[in-house]
């Protein structure tokens, strides 16, 4: 790769996006490092199944790569982008599965009540008691939810992802909440949240 | 503490908790990733690479451009070009507008509609042509 541009310590991702348009391979190890996770972590809670999750996850990152020469700098964050991308794909996915067959692996494993006991097991089991519960919501809640709690976005970045109102996003985020706090109810004790 | 607070509670701990622990991107799906970048690297230099005469719409532009550029150059260039355009225009106000003291274009044509410039009223061409040549 020698007489390419040198990618400094941190660059932002459209300086990435712009090198790797330029043929920095470098450049795609980068974005894949940084948004990769992202994408995958968003895809397999909306999915609740990983092999869903990495098939999504590799088709938005190869969107991001056609979209690379086209890139208009300024426009959009990359990562808003990728997000939606991301949640198109789910929602394309769900669609097909609901007008298709139903696979069976992407219906998630209901928590297992043994394994709160053992300390060693209760993260796992916290984990799928809440991808459980995200399961249940309607797929609009639970993709508010999931940006809103889980990957920390502002109300108007959700928006853009999800191309609805700032109120929209409120009305869903809290009625999600609502929904998983009742799904959830009463299982403090056995999910090893002690009072005091 | 009332129960809907102490299940809200539960459900802030739980956010917290998987916020702590994002899953990591599994390697295998790193390197298809990697991967497609390549594919995308090279199909689009590849792309930039094509010569425009391998291109038939870029080619026949810019032979259309190169043929107007040549034609430009021939008359003398841009002023030169002013001055036709000026020449045809005036051509086309007079012949369309002539001044009085001119005679009008149509009569040169033969073209101008008089019954004297038939041989007879009712006659047809045929009839004409056929007198003419006996």
């Amino acid at each position: 790769m020698e007489g390419l541009p040198k990618v400094s310590a941190s660059p932002d991702d459209e300086v990435l996006l712009e090198l790797f348009a330029q043929g920095d391979q470098r450049a795609a190890a980068l974005l894949t490092e940084r948004l990769g996770p992202r994408a995958f972590g968003v895809a397999m809670r909306v999915l609740g199944n990983r092999a869903e999750a990495e098939d999504v996850t590799q088709e938005a990152m190869m969107r991001l790569w056609g979209i690379a020469p086209d890139w208009r700098r300024g426009e959009a964050k990359i990562s808003t982008w990728l997000y939606r991308v991301v949640m198109n794909l789910c929602i394309d996915l769900k669609r097909r599965q609901r007008g298709g067959y139903l696979d069976l692996d992407a219906v998630p494993d209901p928590p297992d009540p043994a394994q709160s006991a053992p300390e060693a097991m209760q993260d796992g089991a916290r984990h799928d008691a809440l991808q459980a519960a995200l399961m249940q919501l309607p797929e609009r809640q639970r993709q508010a939810v999931i940006l809103r709690h889980l990957e920390e976005l502002a109300n108007p970045e959700i928006a853009g992802i999800m191309d609805i109102s700032v109120e929209a996003v409120e009305s869903l985020t809290a009625r999600g909440k609502r929904a998983l706090a009742a799904l959830l109810a009463g299982r403090r004790e056995e999910l090893g949240y002690h009072d005091g | 503490m009332a129960d809907t607070e102490k299940d809200i509670d539960l459900l802030e701990a739980l956010f917290e908790e998987a916020r702590r622990d994002q899953p990591t991107l599994p390697d295998d799906l790193s390197a298809r990733i990697l991967a497609d970048a390549e594919d995308v690297q090279a199909r689009q230099a590849a792309a930039l690479a094509v010569p425009p005469a391998q291109n038939p719409a870029a080619t026949f532009a810019a032979s259309a451009i190169g043929m107007w550029c040549q034609f430009r150059a021939a008359v003398g260039g841009w002023p030169a070009m002013g001055g036709m355009a000026a020449a045809c225009a005036v051509g086309l106000w007079i012949g369309l507008a002539p001044p009085s003291f001119l005679p009008d274009p149509a009569e040169f044509t033969q073209l101008s509609v008089d019954t004297t410039a038939l041989p007879y009223d009712s006659y047809d061409l045929a009839v004409m042509l056929g007198e003419e040549t006996e």
